[in-house]
């Protein structure tokens, strides 16, 4: 489902991403690990087509983002950090919106919908404007919206902030019902026990570069110890920071 | 699956529902919780109307019985000339605006990461743009063309003719500063500063040529009593061209106004086909470079930049001494936003140059004994331009200061500051920075021209009632009507509070400069003309007036300003 080939992502001299190469086939929850800053967000904008890479390729379904951006798009459901909703529209409203914009037929549009105001528990407040909506509930009406088009591919940047516990446990359900039902998921997270429970293989980034990819397993091979996620994360990436930074990904200005 | 890409004609029905009801919710939002909020607007426009139309009918009646033919070439030219400078600025608001719609909103994330299409995308932002910029610019349009219909006698067709006029008139002003946009941000140098300060020296160089030439043809034509006015209407050659938008304005209404209705169809027909072509290259640029350049855009990251506490900080804290500790660091704070932003800053250096390069000017016709330029005249007209400036920036740089803090109030809201001190905290700032930017240019500028010391302590005095008036109205109406839901100032600055504030003030500093200078400077006029040993003490009258105006201006908008602040829920 995702095929990113060599990519570069440059913020003017500065290389953001570099040289990332990744596969995450069909129905595959995939987790996607790095310290703040470390390139997470610069890849989710390249997977969604929001940002178009320096060098190399980025495929979602067999489409270029860069050549066939629509097409790509046409597939995914990103859930951002900060999601957005607007402001004078309803739940409801916003939903049916999302339907139409994906070129959902009338009929099938009514009946997702009523799926995914069950599913997230909105009736209560799908008919208020967003406007009023607390983080909680936009966060809910957010991930509603991005199924109710029944997507290939989730990208979701930091799902479960605002989300109280018992929302956290019934997303994790979902998000493994979707893989197992054929959707790959994209998760971006700093929750290392959700990644740990949920995810079947893991990506941790680190100043632009993939450091350590592969399945728990794999992980705690690399890093030659037993442990949880946490422990991996760590010595992976401080492994990592004691490498000397190449001069492609060194800030400008702080070098001493 | 949602697997296939919607038709084109799918996706523009779906925006248009979108607009449909985001505008059918805001009007029952604005109904339901806001009946009293709602028909203030409505009122103050109608005020607003009125107003202009009042000084539109009196100045166009004042033409008609100095039997100046209002249907000839002469209003013609002014009219010429008031669509171009309307034009221009359109060109400028709506590619501010379109900036902040297509490149910095979330909005524009979100629409961005989904399959809508780059075009329609923009043709929705477009719309909404040209619509807030140019409302203003309709709105105040009418009256005056309503009130020039009344006074020159025009045929009833007319009437429903110029709102045609004017919303086709918006399309190409707005086209051409969205492709400037679009293009600017795609293909924009990677130093984007250097680029921006060598595109305005430009500008700048070019606006001073043209500028220095009006006025040496306008020397000329006062040297001749105004017998070669030929070299000064001459300037505008580019706004009468057969090839300018204003021009095929002026002459449809022209037209309209005189009774030759097939007169008008050739230009109408100009306005609206090239404000229609204009779009339809602007969404067809937008296909090919929105994707691009928002890419670019966010692609475009400068090395870190270390910002440092300056001594103009510690200025500022030290202008502010008789604020409490905790006020005077909101002022502070106010003052590093503002210092921090060149946009903010480099505008108001723009005025304060090009109003002493006018000051100089004058000066020399002055020197060189042009009767008709006297002293008096041009130093009103200085004052004029500096309570103008005042007004403008303190629209543009205070009312949105509240509105600005938006979402991000309830750290304010937590601090153990009240609301009140928070806006005096404001107003404090808004009266320091414009007394003393205000007081510095008449100053100058005055003894650049040589005005004796009555004359300057007069302009000191009115120029400080305009200063701390407009500062307490800004601040005021910017807490009376805030906007917390917009992140971007130039919205703020042109929605309608922004616009009824800057409504307000221009009646304020007419009315104080009318009262409190006027009198004076019309009195060493009439001296100059007649002879006479004195002026009388009665051109004084109007100082307590316009002093009593200006303690209202500060009173009473701070105060509702505070009362609505105070009930305001974060």
């Amino acid at each position: 489902m995702i095929d990113i080939v060599d990519v570069t992502k440059r913020y003017g001299p500065k290389a953001a991403v570099q040289d990332l190469s990744l596969h995450v086939p069909t129905g595959e929850l995939f987790a996607f690990l790095g310290p703040n800053g470390a390139g997470k967000t610069t890849t989710i904008k390249m997977l969604c087509g929001l940002l178009f890479p320096s060098a190399g390729t980025v495929q979602v379904g067999g489409f270029d983002l860069t050549a066939e951006g629509d097409k790509a798009r046409a597939l995914i459901s990103y859930v951002p950090d900060q999601p957005f909703l607007y402001e004078k529209l309803t739940g409801r409203e916003f939903l049916q919106f999302t339907a139409d914009l994906y070129g959902m037929p009338p009929a099938r549009s009514r009946e997702k919908i009523a799926e995914v105001v069950d599913l997230f528990h909105l009736d209560d407040f799908v008919d208020d404007l967003t406007e009023r909506y607390s983080h909680g509930m936009r966060q809910r009406t957010v991930f509603a919206a991005a199924l109710v088009h029944e997507p290939r591919l989730l990208i979701a940047d930091e799902p479960t902030v605002g989300l109280d516990p018992k929302s956290v446990r019934e997303l994790k359900t979902l998000l493994r019902r979707l893989a197992a039902d054929g959707v790959t998921v994209f998760l971006s997270t700093h929750t290392l026990d959700i990644a740990q429970e949920l995810a079947d293989r893991i990506g941790i980034i680190d100043h632009g570069r993939l450091i350590g990819c592969g399945t728990l397993a794999d992980l705690r091979k690399q890093a030659a110890m037993d442990g949880s996620l946490e422990d991996l994360f760590l010595k992976i990436t401080e492994e990592a920071a004691a490498e000397p930074p190449s001069p492609e990904t060194a800030v400008p200005g702080l070098a001493r | 699956m949602g697997t296939e890409h919607p038709p084109v004609a799918d996706q523009a029905r779906v925006f248009r529902r979108l607009r449909a009801r985001l505008f059918r919710n805001a009007l029952r939002v604005a109904l339901e919780a806001g009946r009293v909020r709602l028909f203030s607007m409505l009122l103050t426009s109608l005020i607003v109307a009125g107003f202009t139309f009042g000084v539109g009918y009196y100045l166009f009646d004042q033409l008609a019985e100095k039997k100046i033919p209002v249907k000839g070439s002469i209003v013609a030219s002014l009219f010429d000339l008031l669509f171009f400078t309307l034009g221009g600025m359109l060109v400028f608001s709506t590619g501010i605006i379109l900036y902040a719609s297509l490149f910095t909103a979330p909005e524009a994330r979100y629409l961005l990461s989904t399959p809508a299409r780059a075009d329609r995308i923009f043709a929705t932002k477009f719309q909404g743009a040209v619509a807030f910029s140019s409302w203003a610019f309709v709105v105040l349009g009418v009256p005056v063309f309503l009130a020039y219909g009344l006074t020159a006698g025009v045929p009833w067709y007319f009437y429903p003719l110029l709102p045609v006029f004017l919303l086709g008139f918006v399309l190409l002003p707005g086209s051409v500063s969205a492709m400037l946009c679009l293009l600017l941000v795609r293909y924009m140098p990677r130093n984007r500063r250097q680029f921006l300060v060598l595109l305005s020296l430009g500008l700048l160089v070019l606006a001073g040529v043209w500028l220095v030439r009006v006025g040496m043809a306008a020397r000329n034509s006062l040297m001749n009593n105004g017998r070669e006015l030929d070299d000064l209407i001459g300037q505008f050659d580019l706004v009468r061209s057969g090839l300018a938008p204003s021009h095929w304005m002026t002459r449809g209404v022209m037209a309209a106004a005189r009774g030759d209705a097939a007169g008008t169809v050739l230009p109408l027909a100009l306005v609206w086909t090239n404000g229609l072509v204009g779009y339809v290259l602007a969404a067809w640029v937008a296909g090919r470079v929105y994707r691009p350049a928002y890419d670019r855009l966010a692609g475009g990251g400068r090395g870190k930049k270390v910002f440092r506490p300056s001594v103009l900080d510690r200025v500022m804290g030290a202008l502010v001494f008789y604020l409490d500790r905790p006020t005077r660091v909101l002022v502070v704070k106010d003052f590093r936003t503002f210092r921090r932003d060149p946009t903010q800053w480099a505008l108001l250096i723009l005025f304060g140059v090009l109003m002493m390069i006018g000051a100089t000017n004058f000066r020399q016709y002055y020197k060189a004994d042009l009767a008709v330029m006297d002293k008096y005249a041009i130093s009103l007209m200085n004052l004029g331009g500096t309570a103008v400036l005042l007004c403008a920036g303190l629209s543009r740089f205070i009312y949105p200061l509240i509105s600005l803090e938006g979402r991000k109030f309830w750290i304010l809201g937590l601090t153990p500051v009240s609301r009140d001190q928070i806006l005096r905290g404001k107003f404090a700032f808004a009266a320091t920075g414009s007394l003393l930017i205000a007081e510095f240019l008449i100053l100058a500028s005055d003894l650049l021209i040589g005005l004796p010391p009555e004359g300057l302590a007069l302009h000191a005095l009115a120029v400080a009632v305009v200063a701390l008036g407009l500062s307490g109205l800004n601040v005021g109406l910017g807490a009376y009507l805030p906007n917390f839901k917009e992140t971007d100032p130039s919205k703020i600055v042109v929605g309608f509070g922004g616009t009824v504030n800057m409504v307000v003030g221009l009646m304020f500093l007419v009315s104080v400069v009318g009262l409190m200078v006027v009198p004076f400077h019309a009195a060493q006029l009439a001296r100059a003309a007649h002879g006479g040993a004195g002026v009388s003490p009665w051109v004084f009258a109007g100082i307590p007036v316009g002093l009593a105006l200006g303690a209202a201006a500060v009173v009473l908008p701070l105060r509702a300003g505070a009362r609505a602040l105070n009930i305001m829920e974060f």
